[in-house]
């Protein structure tokens, strides 16, 4: 009798550490796949969104001096509606690249990444203005126009370019040899405010 | 199956050799970038993906060569991205040039077919692509105009 309660204490015991073990290995999975969405989002940001000549040009006062001086109203005006519409595509793609690292760094950058509380506090901080100044400036693209912003463009790249310098150091060891095929070297030196 | 680091090394300087080589033979002498796109997008296969050059193939290989010219393809994309407005219309306007078209024929053919979308590079991210397009219509409308305006003032005259 003692020997079978031993035998099935030993067997109950094998199942719960296989239970636990596949567990493990479920998140390890998620984990993963978390990370890897985190690196693409931020290569994403640094390499496609941010860099500076890509924002000046989106935003560049010379070709609305140039469109203003040399062509109709008609011209004018369809200049300033694909302007809007492709800086509101920006706004758009940055605000869901940003919330994917976000929610990296609240789900499963702490397992990983070495960030100490006040580097959290700090990103915490940043990704609330952050993403408060993506609604802001949709709402000012959409009523003001593309050259109506230009403060709060400063302050989304500037804000922008921080969350992506933390959050380099907290992907540091997930490097790819070539994570951005097309843009800029991924440095947030790179995307400085305007 | 992936190469050892050096051998992929060996290969980068290869690539970037045939590109220079690309650059100076070929490239150097299309001025403008919008047509340097033309050109390298036309050495594209549009079922495949791959780039093709025969004079390149043959001093280096087909695989190196496709690579040179998909980083030719990028570069003159990125060149014409971050063009100002005015300087895209200037290149638009040498590039009709040199089509042996009608202005007015050209500008209507542009619109409504759009060719420039097959042109773009592959790897080409969104927004960039997307202000390219977006910066080539507005082009495309200031030349009409600037063509109705040069009319009406030769009627006049």
């Amino acid at each position: 009798m003692i020997q079978l309660i031993l035998f099935l204490g030993v067997g109950a015991l094998l199942l719960i550490s296989l239970f636990v073990l596949a567990r493990r290995g479920a998140q390890a999975e998620g984990g993963a796949e978390a990370l890897l969405e985190a690196r693409r989002a931020l290569s994403s940001l640094q390499g496609e969104l941010l860099p500076t000549e890509l924002v000046s040009r989106i935003f560049a006062l010379d070709d609305l001096d140039y469109v203003t001086s040399s062509t109709s109203e008609d011209v004018r005006a369809l200049f300033l509606a694909e302007r809007q519409r492709i800086a509101r595509s920006w706004v758009k793609q940055l605000r869901r690249q940003i919330v994917s690292l976000r929610n990296f760094h609240l789900g499963s950058a702490r397992l990983y990444a070495r960030l100490n509380f006040s580097t959290e506090l700090t990103l915490a901080m940043e990704f609330a203005i952050l993403l408060f100044a993506c609604g802001a400036l949709d709402l000012a693209l959409r009523i003001r126009g593309p050259y109506g912003a230009q403060r709060i463009v400063d302050t989304t790249t500037a804000a922008a370019a921080r969350v992506c310098e933390i959050s380099e150091k907290s992907l540091g060891f997930l490097r790819p040899g070539n994570a951005s095929p097309f843009g800029n070297p991924p440095t947030a030196r790179n995307s400085a405010a305007l | 199956m992936a190469l050892p680091m050096r051998d992929r090394s060996a290969k980068r300087m290869d690539v970037e050799e045939a590109a220079q080589d690309l650059r100076w033979r070929t490239l150097a002498k299309i001025e403008r970038p919008l047509d340097r796109l033309i050109y390298l997008a036309s050495t594209r296969d549009y079922n495949t993906g791959m780039y093709y050059h025969d004079g390149l193939a043959a001093r280096f290989n087909q695989d190196i060569a496709c690579q040179a010219l998909a980083e030719c393809h990028r570069e003159a994309f990125r060149e014409l991205v971050g063009s100002s407005l005015k300087e895209l219309v200037a290149q638009v306007e040498g590039y009709i040039a040199t089509t042996h078209t009608g202005p007015a024929e050209f500008i209507a053919v542009w619109r409504g077919l759009e060719p420039y979308r097959v042109a773009v590079p592959v790897e080409a991210d969104m927004l960039s692509t997307q202000l390219l397009f977006s910066n080539l219509k507005v082009a495309l409308a200031v030349l009409e105009h600037h063509l109705i305006h040069r009319s009406t003032g030769e009627q006049v005259a």
